[in-house]
C-alpha cells in the first residue's frame, strides 16, 4: 500500500471512531511530554535547567487549548490559583507603594533581563519591567505592543489614590490574583522584579507628572 | 574563494533590467565579534557590470553598503541574448567575477 | 549609453537600509512600510545564495568519510529532495525516532560523512564571522519543495505521539515569566513591540507561516534561520533554557505546528525582520 492510500484508510478509522486515528491518550502524552521537557535543556547551572519546572498554578494555567484568563478552569483550580497568587504578595520596606516615575519610566520600556545563551543568563545591573512589549502606555511611543490592553492615561483615569497604588501595584506584582491564568507574568512573585521596582512602575502609571497622564 | 553571485538580466524593451545578490561579508571595520575584538574591515571597493564587453557601470563601493547587498542598474539597448559580466574587487584585492545572458523579460 | 551609477547605488544603499532597519519605517501605518521592505526583500531574497551553497553542500564529497549527502533519505528516498520538506517531520525506520529536518541532516552528515556530532550542532546557527553549513543544507532543502504543499502525515504511532507532545508543549507555561507558546501565539492580530505575531491556532495563518519561512533570511542577522533556530530564539526570549538543538522537544513543537499548516503552498526560504 503506497503512504498515500494509508493515510485515507488511517482517516477513515479516525473517523468512525471518535477520537481515535490511534492517538495517546491525555495522560500517555503528559507523561512523554514531561520527558522530552526534561531532556530538552542541557546547558547552564542546575537552577537554570529548573526553570522549564512547573509550579502548581502553572500546571492548571497549562490547558490544552486554553488562552490567557485560564476560562477552562474549574471554580476550585481558579480559588486555589488566586489565593496563592494573594499569598505571594510583598511590599516594599519603606510601605510606599508609589515610588519614583522617572525611574519607573526607564523599567516600563525595558524589555530585558534574566534571558539565557548556552547556559549563562544575561549580564545586567537589573531586569526590565518589559511592559512596552504588551502594553501600549506613553501615548507618544510607537514601539509599543498590543498583546496586553492599553494603558494610555491609566492614572488620568483613575487617580492616584492609596487605594489605587495599592491595586497597581498588587495586579503587577501578581497579576494571577485577579485573573487567573492571565497571559501577564507574575512579575514580582517570581523575582523578577523587586517591590521598589514595582512601586517605580506604578509611581509611572498613576502620578500626574507622568507623560502617560499628561494630555496630548 | 568567494561566494557566487547571483545574477538576473531581463529586457523590458531596450532596457536589460539587471539584478545583482552579491555574495560578501561587507564588514564596515567597527563590528566586534564574539571574543570582542575588532573584526577588520572588508567590503567591495570596485564594483564594474560590462553589457557585451563594454563597460556600462563603473562604481566605488564603501563600507555603508550591507552585508549581502542586492544591486540593481538599469542597460539601454540591451538585446536578449547579450552578455552581461559582473565583477567586484574588494579592499583585501579578493575578486569575483560572474556572468549572464540578458533574457527576455 | 549612459551609465546609471547613481541610481544603482542609490538603490543598493536603500537595501541596506531595509535590512538593518526594520522598524524605521514602522511611524504610524506600521505595517504598510514593513509590508514594503518585506516585498523588497523577498524580490531579491539573499537566502538564494544560502540555496546555492546548501546545494553545492549536499552534492560535494566532504568529511571524513569523503561522502555527499546523495545518499541521505530525507524520507522520499536517498537523495531525493523534491518534496522532503514537505512531509516533515516524520518516523525513520534506521533511527527509530521522528526526525525533523535539521535532525535528520544531522543524522545523516554524521553516519555518512563521518562529521562529528557536536561539531555539527556547535555550527548549528551561523554567526557574521562563521557561516553555518546546517542553514545553507535546510535552504536548499526547503527551496526543493517550492510549489508543493505541506503535508505532514501522522500514520506511524511515534509521529502521532510526537504531534500530541508537541501541542503539550505548546500550551505548556513555566518559567520566572510563565510563558507558553500560546501566550504570544494564541491570538490573531497581536504584536510584542512591533512586531506582529502569528495565531498558531488558526489553521490559514499557520499555512503561510510555515510554508513561507522557516528556513528565511533574516534581515537582523544578515543570514538564513532554521525552524530549530525561530524555536530557539523563542525560549530564550522566554527565559527558558537552552533548547537542545534537535532534541525531542523540538521536534514534537515542529510536528504539531507544521502539521497544522497542511495544505500551505510551500515558497522558501521566506524573508523575515
Amino acid at each position: 500500500m503506497k503512504p498515500a492510500n494509508h493515510f485515507v484508510v488511517l482517516t477513515a478509522a479516525g473517523l468512525a471512531i471518535a477520537g481515535c486515528a490511534g492517538f495517546p491518550d491525555a495522560e500517555t502524552t503528559a507523561k512523554s511530554a514531561e520527558r522530552m521537557v526534561n531532556e530538552a535543556h542541557t546547558l547552564g547551572a542546575p537552577a537554570l535547567i529548573r526553570r522549564s519546572v512547573q509550579d502548581d498554578s502553572q500546571r492548571a494555567c497549562s490547558m490544552i487549548g486554553g488562552t490567557g484568563g485560564g476560562a477552562n478552569l474549574s471554580q476550585e483550580q481558579s480559588a486555589a490559583i488566586v489565593k496563592a497568587a494573594r499569598d505571594s504578595i510583598q511590599y516594599p520596606a519603606s510601605g510606599k507603594l508609589s515610588g519614583d516615575w522617572k525611574t519607573g519610566e526607564q523599567l516600563v520600556t525595558d524589555g530585558r533581563g534574566q534571558r539565557i545563551v548556552n547556559g549563562q543568563v544575561e549580564k545586567l545591573p537589573y531586569n526590565g519591567a518589559l511592559c512596552t512589549n504588551c502594553h501600549a502606555i506613553d501615548p507618544k511611543e510607537v514601539n509599543a505592543g498590543n498583546v496586553g490592553p492599553s494603558l494610555a492615561a491609566y492614572g488620568a483615569q483613575r487617580g492616584n489614590s492609596e487605594a489605587v497604588a495599592r491595586y497597581t501595584y498588587e495586579r503587577i506584582y501578581n497579576a494571577w490574583a485577579f485573573m487567573p491564568c492571565s497571559n501577564m507574568p507574575r512579575l514580582g512573585a517570581s523575582g523578577f522584579l523587586t517591590p521598589e521596582q514595582i512601586a517605580h512602575v506604578v509611581a509611572y502609571l498613576i502620578e500626574p507628572g507622568s507623560p502617560v497622564n499628561i494630555k496630548p | 574563494m568567494a561566494e557566487p553571485m547571483k545574477i538576473r538580466a531581463l529586457l523590458k524593451g531596450d532596457v536589460a533590467d539587471i539584478r545583482v545578490l552579491v555574495a560578501h561579508p561587507m564588514e564596515t571595520g567597527q563590528r566586534r565579534d564574539a571574543a570582542g575584538a575588532l573584526v577588520p574591515a572588508h567590503f567591495i571597493q570596485s564594483m564594474i557590470v560590462t553589457h557585451n564587453g563594454k563597460p556600462v557601470y563603473e562604481g566605488q563601493w564603501s563600507q555603508a553598503i550591507s552585508r549581502n547587498p542586492v544591486f540593481a542598474v538599469r542597460v539601454k539597448g540591451a538585446k536578449v541574448g547579450d552578455k552581461i559580466v559582473v565583477s567586484w574587487t574588494d579592499n583585501k584585492n579578493d575578486k569575483r567575477s560572474d556572468e549572464t545572458t540578458v533574457a527576455a523579460g | 549609453m549612459k551609465f546609471s551609477n547613481r541610481t544603482a547605488v542609490v538603490c543598493a544603499v536603500a537595501m541596506a537600509l531595509t535590512m538593518a532597519g526594520g522598524t524605521a519605517a514602522a511611524q504610524g501605518k506600521a505595517d504598510d512600510g514593513l509590508a514594503l521592505g518585506r516585498k523588497m526583500l523577498a524580490e531579491d531574497n539573499p537566502g538564494d545564495l544560502w540555496v546555492e551553497r546548501g546545494q553545492r553542500l549536499f552534492t560535494e564529497r566532504r568529511g571524513p568519510k569523503n561522502a555527499s549527502l546523495e545518499k541521505c533519505d530525507l524520507g522520499m528516498g536517498p537523495g531525493v529532495v523534491k518534496g522532503a520538506f514537505a512531509q516533515l517531520p516524520r518516523y525513520f525506520t534506521d533511527t527509530d525516532r521522528v526526525q525533523d529536518l535539521e535532525s535528520r541532516l544531522l543524522t545523516c552528515m554524521v553516519e555518512l560523512q563521518g562529521f562529528k556530532r557536536e561539531e555539527i550542532v556547535r555550527n548549528r546557527f551561523g554567526t557574521l564571522d562563521r557561516d553555518s553549513d546546517m542553514e545553507a543544507l535546510v535552504s536548499y532543502i526547503g527551496a526543493a519543495s517550492n510549489g508543493l504543499r505541506m503535508n505532514v502525515r501522522l500514520t506511524h504511532a511515534k509521529e502521532r505521539e510526537m504531534y500530541k507532545a508537541g501541542e503539550y508543549a505548546f500550551y505548556r507555561r513555566s518559567g520566572p515569566l510563565d510563558f507558553a507558546c500560546v501566550t504570544c501565539h494564541g491570538e490573531s492580530g497581536k504584536r510584542i513591540r512591533l512586531q506582529e505575531l502569528p495565531n498558531m491556532t488558526k489553521a490559514e495563518e499557520m499555512r503561510e507561516v510555515i510554508a513561507t519561512g522557516w528556513p528565511a533570511y533574516r534581515g537582523t542577522h544578515s543570514t538564513v534561520r532554521t525552524m530549530q533556530h525561530r524555536l530557539y530564539d523563542c525560549f530564550w526570549q522566554m527565559r527558558q533554557p537552552d533548547l537542545g538543538f534537535a532534541s525531542d522537544l523540538s521536534v514534537a513543537l515542529t510536528t504539531y505546528l507544521n502539521h497544522s499548516a497542511n495544505g500551505g503552498e510551500i515558497k522558501l526560504p521566506g524573508v523575515r525582520r
